[in-house]
């Protein structure tokens, strides 16, 4: 039996000239939730659609709990809760019709707990899924994924459309719960803050390639954002190396993605650097230091 | 299974509007009916039966094409990944959603076309067509319009370059299956271009409904990819099926005489040019011709169809086919050993008659009052002349030599001769004579044997008309001819107050030299009973003999052919065994210029067999059954 749950192996992805996802591998261990996050357009909608098996990729491969998903999708997704980008049941259905039809297709279905869910979310039983607003369909879609107790969940951007109440119940008391009951959540999203409670490993997709694959914890710890009351001009860029760095105030603010609490302090001890604070960074903040670095790379 | 009737009961659950729709417009009938007031003398049954026809054939396969068009814009607005995401195969999602279809389809048409079948009696009044046989075809047409439009709808949709291969492919198909209808349609074979057109579509049906799983199986959520299998799957298919369609074809029309089986046959003059033409065996309705040089045994095979006439020149040497299409005939020759044949570019109505020079260099042509001489080689009219106005009833003609052509016109007051010079340029009367029932000329074309309206014979004057003796002999005459070498053969009729069955001497042969004196009188055998001639070869003299005159069962089982010796008057060899004589062709009234070598026959086993008067040698050209089945029904009713 596999470790992993998802393996992905040099995975590209064209739409005619554009590549839409590079030769991406990454690897999601059983139990794990990874966050991939990206800009729009950066390529995470085609590489979840590869991951599920619904697109053919032109080159590479995707795995599932050690099974090829292309060719054997059908039955891997009985072991699989999907909440797709957009919402896609049929929209003259109504809700319950919907958790009926799905009922008949899987070996396990709780209809109990589709039925609670919805309830708890507030979304009328006998409602068209037609009209329903775009963060009720979302809840839908994760209470029909969540039926068949899958032992992986992918969620493409989930938060899209839900309130904030909605997403904090998304992701504390759904994404939480089932992370604590040893369920792989794959979630692509926006929402930084959302994940960074729970996320054991987190992706970054820009341009189609994965520029970032990394535990959280230690993604965390090696990035800090260092403000100096001086121009730092003696810092030594080859043990620190900053990804940004730009004015603040009288002095600068850097972003180092190697920080390390000693070689600071030694730089600190012997270079004239003068005073300098040392913040922790959240996810988001490191996100969007990785992108803008990035950007100013490619621009 | 289970899950393909899953997502049929969910399409259709989705799409049941579209049934309260179809029971609204089985409904609209009767309201319009109410509405519009019937004319005098109409039926209201009649009026609903039409009105249900006409929505339930428009509703359906409208239904069909939306439908079909609607599948893969499931894929287009993401809605197919609902199903991707689920325990789902392609096979499930693509045949539920094609079984839900085709019973919305199907139910849809029941419900609006039920007034329609109930009210059977208004029906029968109105079509000749079945309720049913409707039924199947606008189901057909509407599935079929479900299937086409789902083709449509993926290679539109996907806004893929890929699609002007698709707009390529569809018109090779298309050329393709007309090239292959062509030589079948050429052929008289409608129930085989049937078939063949049917075995076509079903195979598109089949690309479309298993290209549609391989669409789904391999394009899943890709439209563009969607578009590409379901390409490469229906071309693939198509070139199949056309390929083995074309190998078919090609066993089709490649026949050879000896699979032709209901043959009728045409032979030149002296026997060494043959035509055969039939249906073929193995191959349905599709019908062959073959032109035969009996003497190196070579084959051609000819366009038959079209073929209204067939005549050879009295060298032999060449056939000259009559096609005619869309109501013009053209002239095409085919010369012995000369592989292609030659368009005369000669257009001519039905009805107008034309002669062959013996060579078939020329051909003279009359139509529209003109007579016309062409030059067959180099495609052009030497001359024309117009044919005296009132003389219009009845021609026959000649070439007496390439350059002169003589004409004979039957009018009701006789027969006028005329003669056109192409050296001169002049076109004159060269004499007349009395109504006959018909005429032969001899080889030289200076004499002619008339035969009267009492029985007797004239050898009259060939240009001038005017009579020189008259050759009859105490009986009537049942048959007179010129033989090659310009002596005269007659043949009496058996005096009438002795009937054929009872009558102990068969009819007597007169040979007569070209002045008309006796030289040889001899007493035919009692089993000739009628006898009619074929030709000579200088020796012999070939008759076709029965002992009764009536396509009976009897006289087919009396036809033979004899060869008598013309200087002994004895059989020297007889063939029993004819079914039906081949057919003589022979235009000209002047005798063959080639000695008879062979005379052909059909056998009772349907099969062309070739005869050698002077050797008795017999040969079978081709084969067949039905004669022999309709012989055997012959001696079965006799």
């Amino acid at each position: 039996m596999s470790d992993s749950a998802i393996q992905i192996a040099d995975l590209t992805v064209n739409y005619g000239r554009k590549v839409a996802v590079d030769q991406v591998s990454l690897s999601v261990t059983r139990g794990a939730v990874y966050a991939l996050v990206g800009r729009n357009g950066a390529g995470k909608s085609s590489l979840v659609r590869c991951l599920l098996g619904q697109q053919k990729p032109e080159d590479g491969k995707v795995t599932l709990f050690g099974e090829d998903v292309w060719s054997r999708r059908s039955e891997l997704m009985q072991r699989v809760g999907v909440v797709s980008e957009d919402a896609d049941a049929p929209p003259e259905m109504s809700v319950a019709a919907i958790a009926r039809f799905c009922a008949r297709l899987y070996r396990k279905w709780d209809q109990e707990s589709v039925e609670e869910r919805l309830r708890m979310f507030g979304v009328p039983l006998n409602s068209r899924f037609g009209i329903l607003s775009k963060g009720q369909k979302k809840q839908v879609s994760l209470a029909l994924a969540l039926a068949n107790t899958p032992e992986l969940l992918v969620l493409d951007d989930p938060t899209l459309g839900l309130d904030v109440v909605a997403r904090k119940s998304l992701f504390e008391e759904v994404i939480g719960d089932l992370a604590d009951r040893g369920t792989t959540v794959f979630i692509t999203t926006h929402d930084l803050i959302g994940v960074e409670t729970f996320a054991d490993r987190v992706g970054m997709i820009e341009n189609g390639k994965l520029v970032l694959d990394e535990e959280v914890d230690a993604l965390k710890s090696r990035f800090r954002r260092i403000r100096f009351a001086t121009d730092p001009a003696a810092l030594d860029t080859t043990v620190m190396r900053p990804t940004v760095m730009r004015a603040w105030g009288g002095g600068a603010e850097a972003i180092v993605s190697n920080y390390d609490d000693i070689a600071f302090e030694r730089i600190r001890s012997t270079s004239n650097i003068g005073a300098a604070e040392v913040q922790a960074m959240s996810l988001e903040e490191i996100f969007i230091a990785i992108a803008g670095g990035n950007q100013g790379r490619n621009e | 299974m289970r899950n393909a009737l899953v997502i049929a009961a969910r399409e259709f659950e989705e799409k049941r509007f579209v049934a309260y729709a179809a029971i609204a417009f089985a409904v609209l009938p009767f309201v319009i009916l109410n509405l519009i007031p019937m004319s005098k003398g109409k039926s209201p049954a009649e009026a609903i039966v039409i009105l249900a026809v006409i929505l339930s054939s428009g509703f359906t396969v409208g239904l069909g094409v939306l439908t079909g068009a609607s599948f893969i814009g499931d894929v287009s607005t993401g809605r197919m990944s609902f199903y991707f995401s689920r325990p789902l195969g392609a096979a499930s999602i693509w045949f539920g959603k094609l079984l839900a279809s085709i019973i919305l389809i199907v139910g849809c048409f029941g419900i609006i076309a039920t007034p329609a079948r109930f009210l059977g009696g208004a029906w029968t009044g109105l079509w000749d067509i079945t309720f049913t046989q409707l039924t199947v075809q606008i189901l057909t047409a509407a599935i079929g319009s479900f299937l086409i439009a789902h083709v449509v709808g993926t290679f539109v949709r996907s806004r893929s370059p890929f699609i002007a291969v698709d707009f390529a492919a569809t018109v090779v198909c298309g050329v393709a299956i007309w090239l292959l209808v062509m030589p079948l349609a050429d052929g008289l074979a409608k129930s085989l271009v049937g078939w063949l057109l049917v075995a076509l579509a079903a195979a598109l049906i089949i690309a479309i409904i298993a290209g549609g799983l391989w669409q789904l199986e391999r394009g899943r959520t890709d439209r563009r990819r969607g578009h590409l299998a379901l390409s490469q799957f229906l071309w693939s298919v198509m070139a199949v099926a056309l390929l083995i369609a074309a190998g078919f074809v090609s066993w089709v029309v490649s026949v050879a005489p000896s699979d032709l089986t209901r043959v009728i046959a045409w032979h030149a003059p002296g026997g060494q040019f043959l035509l055969l033409a039939g249906e073929t065996r193995h191959r349905a309705d599709y019908h062959a011709a073959f032109l035969i040089d009996v003497e190196d045994g070579s084959v051609r095979k000819i366009r038959g169809q079209s073929i209204r006439e067939m005549r050879f020149s009295r060298d032999g040497n060449s056939a000259i086919a009559v096609s005619t299409a869309h109501g013009l005939s053209d002239l095409v020759v085919y010369k012995r050993g000369v592989a292609e044949p030659v368009e005369t570019g000669l257009t001519l109505s039905p009805a107008d008659p034309f002669f062959v020079s013996d060579d078939s260099s020329r051909i003279a042509v009359i139509g529209r009052g003109l007579l016309s001489v062409y030059d067959v080689a180099h495609k052009r009219s030497l001359l024309s002349v117009r044919v005296p106005g009132e003389l219009k009833s009845y021609y026959r003609g000649s070439f007496v030599s390439p350059d002169l052509f003589r004409l004979y016109v039957a009018s009701p007051n006789g027969v006028s001769v005329f003669e056109l010079d192409l050296r001169t340029r002049g076109f004159q009367s060269t004499g007349a004579f009395g109504n006959t029932l018909g005429f032969t000329l001899n080889p030289g074309a200076q004499r002619m044997l008339v035969r009267q309206p009492g029985g007797s014979i004239t050898l009259t004057d060939a240009r001038t008309g005017a009579p020189i003796k008259v050759l009859s002999g105490g009986t009537a005459v049942f048959t007179a001819r010129f033989l090659r070498d310009g002596r005269i053969a007659i043949v009496d009729e058996i005096p009438p107050k002795k009937p054929l069955l009872f009558a102990t001497l068969g009819p007597r042969l007169h040979i007569l030299s070209p002045e008309g004196v006796t030289q040889h009188d001899f007493q035919l055998e009692q089993s000739i009973g009628e006898a009619s001639f074929v030709g000579d070869d200088g020796t012999r003299l070939v008759l076709r003999t029965a002992t009764t005159g009536s396509r009976s069962p009897a006289e087919f089982r009396s036809r033979r052919l004899v060869a008598l010796n013309l200087d002994r008057g004895v059989i020297e060899r007889s063939e029993p065994g004819v079914f039906e004589w081949s057919i003589e062709v022979n235009a000209d009234p002047r005798p063959p210029i080639q000695p008879l070598r062979e005379v052909f026959y059909s056998d009772g086993a349907g099969r062309i067999v070739g005869w050698s008067p002077a050797t008795g040698a017999k040969r079978v050209l081709t084969g067949g059954q039905e004669a022999k089945a309709r012989r055997e029904k012959i001696h079965h009713t006799s």
